[in-house]
């Protein structure tokens, strides 16, 4: 086995480990497992399909030597139908092979993404090495992609092209041992010829993605500043040079594509070159020119017939895996980049979700005893062995200088991510593992900036939530006064990230969410008037305050007219950095 | 019939533009399949021939054995060359109709109903996008040039097999013919709706996985996470059920096509059985069917990818045809106006709504007059920028304009070097001009310590810059431009207060002469005005100038920083 092939075949249903990439972030990781059995069955029903070809030569060269010897026709008849029943079970083999490989494969891309997107979804925001949002979209929806054809076709083909030549050689070989040798030069040894496709292919396909790629950019990159563009009145120009850049790549590629082209042609000439060498030494054995090569004796005409429909069949698997080389490349580029993903990091205190949560909860109760938060080296703590204690219903400004940790002090309490040391107690219940995901589901968050999800306003402010029907989201509507832009957006979707949506609009959204849902028994808003102009704030403020009645409400804050509606301010106290 | 009017803009595209080595690249693949052909039906003829002639003696050596043997090495290297030709003049085709579809493209995209809704949703149209095209990328190479390739061979079949049986010449041609090109066609057309379902899928995948990463902390603090990420793998099943579907469309064509090929040749036998006792033909000729038949079906191969990727560039060809299509000339320029800004009872609506954004906005801007459009977002302020610059048409009323020069929210860089992207503003630009423009903005000092300078290359969208230089070097393009009237929309957004505070000084120091228009909500922006105009819903709510006593009141709502 290979070390490519050691490496994909840890790729198995249920196999925990992942990749040699796997392997080297999660050392613990080691078990080793064979291909999955659906794709060896797939592969062993795609050689033997391949290999009905040697019958089917048998009968065809026996028909035509029956032909040459002056049989009747009737005599044709049985082979002819051997011919067709065995054609039929190749073409079933092949489909049925074919289809199992790939369901094979997909089955496999299906959980690679699951576990790479559940990795994902249990990363701790305040994690600073968490994957953009970006390069996780392009991992998961497009470079993923690549694994099927690699996992689905490269593989069985390359078993393919290890088998079947073999396979040939050996029922050639025995009739003779000239032509065998003919096939054997013109593939010399077939890990130099493989070498020499693995090359050439190398050589194309990825300089040609590459420049692909790069024109593609080229044009996502002029149609992101289109605004701009247009507004120079510079599309004209944009585009002339849009296809001078494309017809530079195209002149530069076709420099790389000579040559690499120039190396995939000789892989023809040594297999046109093959089957013709095989022609022209059979016609001159029969002429009695040359007289050696069949172990002493003379080939038949069905013999020697025989040996030549197999010769192109030998060189096929060469050519058809030459054709899909590139996938190799790509598809386990895609392999490292999920087992990268699906990779460690700090993850969310506790379970994804609750079981759904009990409608009526009293307010939050909040105690930090000694807690503490640091990123990197524990020389620069974020928090500080914390004392904090809040009232069941008491609304809180957390205030601090920036950077002084009032976000992550948010984020600790939401058990969004685990404290290094000391606990948190929300309405008298320790956070941990156990019990932080319930605790979640009693607590509304007000981020910064909310994000905006694709879909409508209303899907918005449901978010997907049972029991939120009509009424309950009327009522939010109406709480955060956002009944006028419900009534001109309609059911429009909203722009990407919220494009049309004021920043105003997006928090009044935001705290339509935890109106509408059950009420919370804590609400936890960051900086919620940051960036706003004073008459949207002071808005914001009302509607703030207008949720969280009743409730108890932490606010992380800059803003002293925020700060002033609340019934204490808690100032985070400036911490020493160690030297 | 729908299909061919979905794709005739793009067999337009390619046929209007080098049909002559589109042309070739096809006849060279039809050369190669051909020599493929010959090359085992010649060899097949070849034994039989000698086989007969070597019984005897005589026979052996009489038998010219130049010709054919002469015959099988030249289409053995033939078939190499034309190979080799003919991957080069495709790949050559393809890769010049591509330069062209993406500047058609460009243009498509750069008409002014696309590049608003290219403004709304950038990442998926764009996303999207890049899978269309890399659909019709693939139109002439997998579909095109293997279909005209296995035309061709059935036909070279038929016409060879017309000198022994024309019956069977017929019957053989018509079949593969036929069955050969009409099974994958009719796959590709079935496999539209897999190929829509899947581009479906494939998009909802991705907006999902954005929407977790994204809204990973309000999902988990609504209980959503758990129901987000079995959103994801439910686009992910319904993406693997279209994959499922369509691999059995190929597979289904890999096995009619496998039949096919299987009936033909056994068919081939028993005729060439029947000829050969009818003393028709003999023996080597017989053999020379029964390869050529064999062969033939080798072009066909190509086809079996073919038929999904037609239903891909099926679907793509219907998105991106719109785009595709001969662009409208641009409208009549509006009568030049003898004020800056002229706007006449302009009333504008959204594509999907029926409120107004703007209803009956008149106002007009005096010549070095700057005004600051405030009110809060949604209040109609970007899209009254946008239909100064000419990006929206009004639903009624009339918009007049100067040339404007129009510095966006986001900055707006481009892959390019520094010399290309001030370039944009003006395309004659000396360098000395450049410089000055630079210096104006405060970034000479920095160009001058790049590595090339002007010449020094930028990444995507202006990378490589921090946020406060690439706002500089577009405030520089802006100042190159030396438009009459500027429009600014939030000029200093997103920049730390003393980058904002000294590009909004060296906006003021060089405004002079130029009319302003901007859309802000900061009063160290708004200060740089002498006109504020206050828009609530889309109306007109205030207008004062800087001896107002109200201009000050309003100043003050403004965000203070």
């Amino acid at each position: 086995m290979t070390a490519t092939e050691a490496a994909t075949a840890r790729v198995a249903p249920g196999a925990p480990g992942l990749h040699e990439a796997a392997q080297s972030h999660n050392p613990a990781d080691k078990t080793t497992t064979v291909s999955p059995p659906p794709l060896r069955t797939a592969v062993a029903l795609q050689v033997a399909a391949a290999l009905i070809w040697l019958p089917q030569a048998a009968l065809i060269a026996f028909a035509i030597g029956g032909i040459a010897d002056g049989a009747p026709a009737s005599a044709a008849l049985l082979p002819a139908a051997l011919i067709l029943a065995l054609g039929i079970l190749r073409a079933a083999l092949d489909r049925t092979g074919t289809r199992l490989a790939f369901a094979s494969a997909r089955t496999q891309l299906s959980r690679l993404r699951d576990r790479a997107t559940e990795a994902v979804a249990s990363r701790s925001p305040l994690d600073a090495s968490r994957p953009s949002s970006g390069l996780v979209a392009s991992t998961l929806a497009e470079q993923a992609e690549a694994i099927v054809p690699y996992l689905a076709r490269f593989r069985p083909l390359r078993m393919k092209a290890t088998i079947v030549p073999l396979v040939l050689l050996a029922a050639i070989a025995p009739l003779s041992w000239a032509a065998a040798l003919v096939l054997l030069m013109a593939a010399p040894v077939i890990p130099v010829f493989m070498a020499l496709i693995g090359w050439q292919a190398k050589a194309a396909s990825e300089r040609q993605l590459v420049e692909m790629s790069d024109m593609n950019a080229f044009l996502l990159d002029r149609l992101r500043g289109l605004a701009t563009i247009r507004a120079f009145d510079a599309v004209d120009r944009t585009a002339r040079q849009l296809y001078a850049n494309a017809e530079r790549l195209r002149v530069s590629t076709m420099v790389v594509l000579r040559i690499a082209f120039l190396s995939s042609a000789v892989l023809e000439l040594f297999a046109a070159l093959g089957v013709a060498l095989v022609a022209v030494y059979v016609g001159f054995h029969y002429l009695g020119e040359l007289n050696f090569g069949a172990w002493g004796a003379k080939l038949t005409l069905t013999q020697g017939l025989f040996i030549l429909l197999l010769a192109p069949a030998f060189f096929e698997p060469l050519r058809d895996l030459s054709s899909v080389w590139h996938d190799r490349a790509a598809g386990e580029a895609g392999l490292d980049a999920l087992a990268r993903l699906a990779d460690g990091g700090t993850r969310l205190v506790g379970a994804l979700e609750a079981p759904a949560p009990s409608p009526s909860a009293t307010p939050f109760s909040v105690a930090t005893d000694t807690l503490s938060f640091h990123y990197g080296a524990p020389s620069h703590p974020v928090l500080d062995r914390l004392d904090l204690s809040i009232r069941p219903g008491e609304h809180v400004a957390l205030m601090a200088h920036s950077g002084g940790g009032k976000s992550t002090l948010l984020a600790l309490l939401a058990g969004l991510a685990p404290a290094t040391a000391g606990t948190i107690r929300l309405g008298g219940t320790p956070l941990t593992p156990a019990t932080a995901a319930t605790l979640r589901a009693h607590i509304a968050w007000l981020g910064q900036p909310p994000h905006i999800f694709s879909g409508t306003l209303a899907g918005n402010i449901r978010l997907g939530r049972p029991g939120i029907g009509t009424p309950q989201l009327s009522r939010a509507l109406a709480t955060v006064q956002l009944e006028d832009v419900a009534a001109r957006r309609g059911s429009a979707p909203i722009g990407e990230s919220g494009a049309g949506l004021s920043g105003g609009e997006a928090l009044r959204l935001a705290l339509a969410r935890a109106a509408a849902g059950p009420r919370p028994a804590l609400i936890l808003a960051d900086e919620p008037t940051a960036h706003l102009d004073r008459e949207t704030a002071n808005d914001v403020i009302e509607r703030l305050l207008a949720v969280a009645s009743g409730t108890t409400l932490i606010v992380a804050t800059h803003d002293p007219v925020l700060a002033a509606r609340l019934d204490r301010i808690v100032t985070l106290p400036a911490i020493e950095v160690q030297p | 019939m729908t299909m061919l009017r979905t794709l005739r803009p793009v067999f337009a595209l390619f046929w209007g533009h080098d049909r002559r080595r589109l042309a070739c690249g096809a006849l060279l693949s039809l050369t190669t399949a051909l020599a493929g052909i010959a090359l085992l039906g010649l060899s097949g003829w070849f034994l039989a021939a000698t086989a007969l002639a070597g019984a005897s003696v005589a026979t052996a050596l009489t038998f010219d054995v130049f010709m054919p043997s002469a015959g099988i090495r030249l289409l053995a290297l033939g078939r190499t060359a034309s190979r080799y030709g003919e991957r080069l003049v495709t790949h050559d085709a393809t890769l010049r109709v591509l330069a062209l579809l993406r500047e058609k493209l460009f243009r498509g995209w750069a008409q002014p109903d696309a590049a608003h809704a290219l403004a709304h949703h950038p990442s998926r149209l764009l996303f999207r996008l890049t899978i269309d095209i890399d659909a019709l990328d693939s139109l002439y190479l997998r579909v095109i040039v293997p279909a005209l390739a296995s035309a061709g061979a059935a036909l070279a079949l038929a016409a060879a097999l017309a000198f022994v049986d024309p019956t069977l010449a017929l019957v053989a041609g018509s079949v593969l013919l036929g069955v050969g090109l009409g099974l994958p066609f009719m796959a590709g057309q079935r496999a539209q709706a897999a190929s829509r379902r899947r581009a479906h899928a494939l998009e909802a995948l991705r907006a999902r996985t954005i929407d977790l990463v994204r809204g990973q902390a309000d999902l988990a603090m609504a209980n959503r996470l758990g129901a987000q990420l079995r959103a994801v793998t439910a686009a992910d099943q319904r993406l693997g059920e279209a994959d499922l579907a369509l691999n059995r469309t190929e597979t289904n064509v890999s096995f009619g096509l496998g039949i096919l090929g299987t009936v033909l040749l056994s068919g081939m036998v028993v005729a060439g059985a029947v000829l050969a006792e009818q003393d028709v033909i003999g023996a080597p000729v017989a053999a020379l069917c029964v390869l050529l038949t064999l062969a033939v079906l080798e072009p066909f191969a190509g086809l079996r990818r073919g038929a999904v990727e037609f239903g891909r560039t099926l679907l793509a060809a219907q998105r991106l045809g719109p785009r595709l299509s001969p662009t409208a000339p641009a409208p009549a320029a509006a009568p030049a106006s003898a004020m800056p800004v002229q706007l006449d009872a302009v009333t504008l609506h959204h594509a999907c709504s029926s409120r107004p954004v703007l209803s009956g906005i008149s106002l007009t801007v005096a010549p070095g007059e700057r005004v600051a459009l405030i009110g809060v977002s949604g209040a109609g302020k970007s899209t009254l920028l946008a239909a100064l610059a000419g990006d929206l048409a009004p639903t009624s009323g009339t918009v007049r304009t100067q040339p404007t020069s129009l510095l966006t929210q986001r900055t707006e860089l481009f892959r390019d070097s520094v010399r290309g992207n001030l370039a944009l503003a003006d395309p004659d630009a000396s360098d000395a001009a450049m410089l000055a423009a630079l210096h104006a903005a405060g970034l000479d000092a920095v160009v001058a310590a790049l590595p090339s300078g002007l010449d020094t290359r930028l990444g995507e969208g202006g990378a490589g810059l921090s946020a406060g230089q690439a706002r500089r070097l577009a405030l520089a393009r802006l100042l190159l431009r030396n438009a009459p009237v500027w429009l600014l929309d939030e000029p200093t957004e997103g920049l730390d207060g003393d980058t904002a505070r000294d590009v909004i000084a060296r906006l003021a120091s060089r405004a002079i002469g130029h009319s302003l228009v901007m859309a802000t909500h900061t009063q160290r922006e708004a200060a740089l005005a002498d006109r504020l105009i206050w828009l609530r819903d889309g109306t007109i709510a205030a207008d004062c100038r800087r001896h107002d006593p109200d201009f000050s009141t309003l100043l003050a709502t403004l965000r203070p920083d």
